[in-house]
């Protein structure tokens, strides 16, 4: 299991990356979206606030009303936002819940996949 | 942070009620080839019973909305089909089935693009030859709007659906009050043979295909029951829209001049209301086409980017263009269509689609039955819905599907006396191309991609980015001295 430390920490470096890079900025800039974050192993709970492609905050618990709900274990958490893991395997077999439109689902996964290719 | 458990699951907040996606299900279901399909089951149906045939239609395809509504309780996914076939017998037999179920959706594309292309062309009395280069260009437009990641809103969803719908009931009563009534052995389903009326019922089933890839919503609706709802009305929605249009057809069309016609639908709207029908029934066939096309395009690109992602379609799959759109999958979807179109432009076929489209159905309903049988013995977790009688149901599903498969692949889709192996061949073969691409390609692919991160890691070109965790100290037990 993941502390909520090890999450803001992978979150930090995420958040640096993502708007960092150009290129996903510019694919993401008509995305705005508040999303909720569940660890299922935890309880910890995490939003991201992310307005025209920029990650705007990461605050814990959850913030505002969600456009898309996410639920994992902290340890999946940590590997995706530090890059080390492609959700989309995980998400495909059920060990990563997402509620959201498709179109959403999508843009997510697409952020791992721009940033991170080879993951 | 909080405990989750403490607390409902929050809200979304643009979350989809039931009359959305109730209209996502009908809309899928209700596409142009739909009123070919209608042709098929009169073509079998004795007599005027063709109304039996779908309501017997209905009927199973409430048996399949339970068996769905069961799954979709299980795995609230888009990736649904996968989850549960995968869950059920194991993950190649699973990408096996999707990738052949997969292959409907070019069917119905293109079958729409054909379709629509040859209502154009007929209402504007063009050469038919112009015919193809509608359905180009439809399908360019459909491409072309799918690249610049344009997809509808519910809301407009639903007001295509219900009025393509409600246009479809409004034209068959109008047809119906036309003077001369009479419905010659209404009840004769069987009166050509057995198997004619089997096969009357298997293309009966096919009028509702894909009703259940409103499951694919799964996400984003408000709860699990809003699917369940959508899955048992949809089904009614098309049967009263298919039924009228059975019977105004059968009222107003010689039966010799439907079964030739690629727009059956036209010559209704010609026989009903003249020129204006005609021109009302037009727009109401390509009103499906921007649910066929906007639904199609998004569910089967969808599913080759996340195919493309875990490793099981070549990674160019997952090329995502500036709008965030896998633009690979999409062009190869597009000319996929565009090429069996192309082909039965030329061979004139466009009942082969709904043949092979009502086996390719009947056969996923047969799979999904079966994996609802094995889930209930091997999965023990609560659902949301629960199908009753499920072991004589869903069983018995199986043996339906089956031989509703087995009926529409061997049917001859331009003469019900006889039977052809030419869908069931295009089945197979389509079955067989998905299992070998699994079975012998995937397999080296992994390999392929395996050796690449060693290689990758070796190089240190790709390594952890996760910080190691550091070294923590056990707390010494009670009855364990520290050290």
């Amino acid at each position: 299991m993941a502390t909520w430390d090890e999450i803001a920490e992978a979150l930090d470096d995420y958040t640096v990356t993502c708007n960092g890079n150009e290129r996903l900025r510019k694919m993401q800039r008509d995305w705005t979206r508040q999303l909720h974050f569940v660890c299922s192993d935890t309880g910890d709970t995490f939003s991201m606030d992310v307005r025209s492609g920029e990650i705007v905050a990461t605050p814990p618990g959850h913030v505002g009303v969600p456009d898309i709900v996410v639920t994992a274990d902290s340890e999946t958490f940590c590997d995706m936002f530090w890059g080390d893991l492609n959700p989309m395997p995980k998400y495909l077999r059920g060990e990563i819940q997402v509620r959201g439109s498709q179109e959403d689902v999508m843009r997510l996964d697409a952020i791992s996949y721009v940033i991170w290719p080879d993951a | 942070m909080s405990d989750p458990s403490a607390a409902s699951p929050p809200a979304l907040r643009r979350a989809v009620g039931t009359v959305t996606a109730t209209a996502t299900s009908a809309g899928l279901a209700f596409a142009a080839i739909n009123f070919l399909g209608i042709v098929s089951v009169a073509t079998y149906a004795a007599g005027a019973s063709a109304w039996l045939a779908i309501l017997v239609g209905l009927g199973i395809a409430l048996v399949v909305a339970a068996v769905f509504s069961e799954l979709n309780g299980l795995f609230p996914t888009a990736a649904g089909v996968r989850l549960y076939v995968g869950r059920a017998f194991g993950n190649r037999f699973a990408l096996t089935a999707t990738f052949t179920y997969m292959t409907t959706v070019v069917l119905v594309i293109a079958a729409d693009a054909f379709l629509i292309g040859a209502a154009i062309q007929h209402v504007l009395h063009e050469r038919s030859s112009l015919a193809y280069l509608w359905i180009l260009a439809l399908l360019a437009v459909a491409t072309a709007a799918n690249l610049r990641g344009i997809t509808l809103a519910g809301r407009v969803q639903s007001v295509v659906t219900y009025t393509v719908l409600a246009s479809t009931v409004l034209l068959s009563v109008i047809a119906l009050t036309r003077p001369g009534l009479r419905m010659e052995t209404p009840f004769a389903l069987f009166g050509d043979g057995v198997m004619s009326g089997f096969q009357a019922i298997a293309f009966a089933l096919f009028l509702f295909a894909a009703f259940e890839w409103v499951t694919t919503t799964a996400e984003e609706a408000r709860q699990p029951s809003v699917i369940t709802r959508a899955l048992f009305v949809a089904p009614v929605l098309i049967w009263l829209a298919a039924t009228g249009f059975a019977l105004g057809l059968a009222h107003l069309v010689p039966k010799g001049l439907a079964d030739s016609s690629a727009y059956p639908q036209l010559l209704l709207g010609q026989a009903a209301l003249g020129r204006l029908g005609e021109v009302w029934m037009l727009a109401v066939t390509v009103l499906t086409a921007v649910n066929t096309f906007n639904g199609g395009f998004l569910v089967a690109s969808r599913f080759l980017y996340a195919a493309a992602r875990e490793g099981n379609l070549p990674r160019d799959f997952a090329r995502l263009n500036l709008r965030a759109v896998p633009w690979l999958a999409v062009v190869t979807l597009a000319v996929a269509s565009a090429v069996v179109a192309g082909v039965v432009f030329a061979s004139g076929q466009w009942l082969l689609l709904v043949a092979v489209g009502a086996a390719l159905e009947a056969a996923m309903f047969a799979i999904g039955s079966a994996a609802l049988l094995r889930l209930r013995r091997h999965d023990a977790r609560p659902r949301p819905f629960r199908m009753s009688a499920a072991p004589v149901l869903a069983g018995g599903g199986v043996v339906l599907f089956t031989g509703l498969a087995l009926a529409s692949g061997f049917s001859d889709p331009n003469d019900p006396s006889t039977f052809s192996p030419v869908p069931a061949l295009v089945v197979a073969t389509l079955a067989v191309l998905s299992y070998c691409y699994v079975r012998f390609v995937l397999p080296r692919m992994h390999r392929a991609a395996a050796a690449r991160a060693v290689a990758a890691r070796a190089a240190g070109t790709r390594t952890r980015r996760r910080p190691p965790r550091a070294a923590t100290t056990a707390e010494p037990t009670s009855d364990e001295p520290a050290s």
